[in-house]
């Protein structure tokens, strides 16, 4: 089965200069962890729940004043959408990631792979995934 | 295979009079997204990073005046450390959540069960888990 089968296609995006409340906002809204941020249909990165929340706060960036591309993540893991499963699952078990970036061959961003939609294709591919995330303690 | 064998013992306690700032920092120097509250010797709340961001972050709170139990949650989802894996796998698909918090039967916290957890018993548990608190779009 290839990626793009199974990938999210609904991608909710933030520009670079929104402020780190208006990507709270959204991610509160639409009940999302993480978000792509994007300028002309290219990635730049990728913005967390945690990021504009502990981190900034315990880096004292200001929620109003600070924009998205002053501590989004710019190293942004990804797969190609027409890869097959097993090879994106291996990625995130390698990384230690729950989630990829689906991207084209013109590098533009498709859609996102989360171990939730490996789950519906393959529950061993998604167990093993959550084992890589966390070691057993 | 019980819950005491594979759940994280790493319990990390703020109270409920301390500031979203002071709790954010805690969590950013010691790497964890949860703390419990503990007002004394009592479990009074669960306070993650997502909390912060869409009580604090996203509604324009200040987090140097906002207090750990105006944002916390206070109904903390349980199960027992001798409890059977499947049986937290099952709590956690009726109540669509991801991490229980597991007690005692002196009722005192003895650790958190995240749905990677279990997936180091069974696969087939932890995907039923993710399936059953996700929101497709």
């Amino acid at each position: 089965m290839k990626v793009k089968e199974i990938m999210s296609t609904h991608v909710i995006s933030l520009s670079p200069t929104d402020s780190l409340r208006q990507a709270a906002r959204k991610m509160s809204e639409h009940n999302i962890g993480s978000m792509p941020v994007v300028e002309n249909g290219k990635l730049l990165g990728i913005i967390t729940d945690r990021d504009i929340s502990v981190f900034a706060i315990a880096m004292g960036y200001g929620p109003q004043s600070t924009e998205v591309q002053k501590i989004m993540t710019t190293e942004v893991i990804t797969c190609f959408n027409d890869q097959e499963l097993g090879d994106a699952a291996q990625i995130m078990q390698q990384q230690h990631i729950r989630r990829l970036a689906v991207l084209d061959h013109d590098n533009h961003l498709e859609g996102f792979l989360s171990v939730d939609d490996i789950a519906l294709a393959s529950h061993d591919l998604a167990g093993a995934v959550l084992e890589a995330a966390t070691p057993s303690h | 295979m019980n819950v005491k064998e594979l759940m994280n013992t790493k319990v990390e306690s703020t109270t409920p009079g301390a500031t979203i700032k002071e709790a954010a920092r805690q969590m950013h120097d010691i790497h964890v997204g949860c703390l419990t509250v503990m007002d004394g010797n009592k479990l009074v709340g669960i306070l993650t990073d997502r909390d912060i961001c869409c009580k604090v972050t996203a509604t324009g709170r200040e987090a140097g005046w906002t207090k750990v139990d105006e944002v916390m949650s206070k109904q903390v989802i349980t199960c027992f450390d001798d409890q059977s894996i499947e049986d937290a796998a099952n709590i956690m698909m009726q109540q669509h959540i991801r991490r229980l918090a597991v007690v005692d039967h002196a009722n005192n916290i003895a650790g958190f069960l995240s749905v990677d957890d279990v997936a180091h018993a069974s696969h087939e548990l932890a995907s039923g888990v993710l399936q059953s608190t996700t929101t497709y779009q």
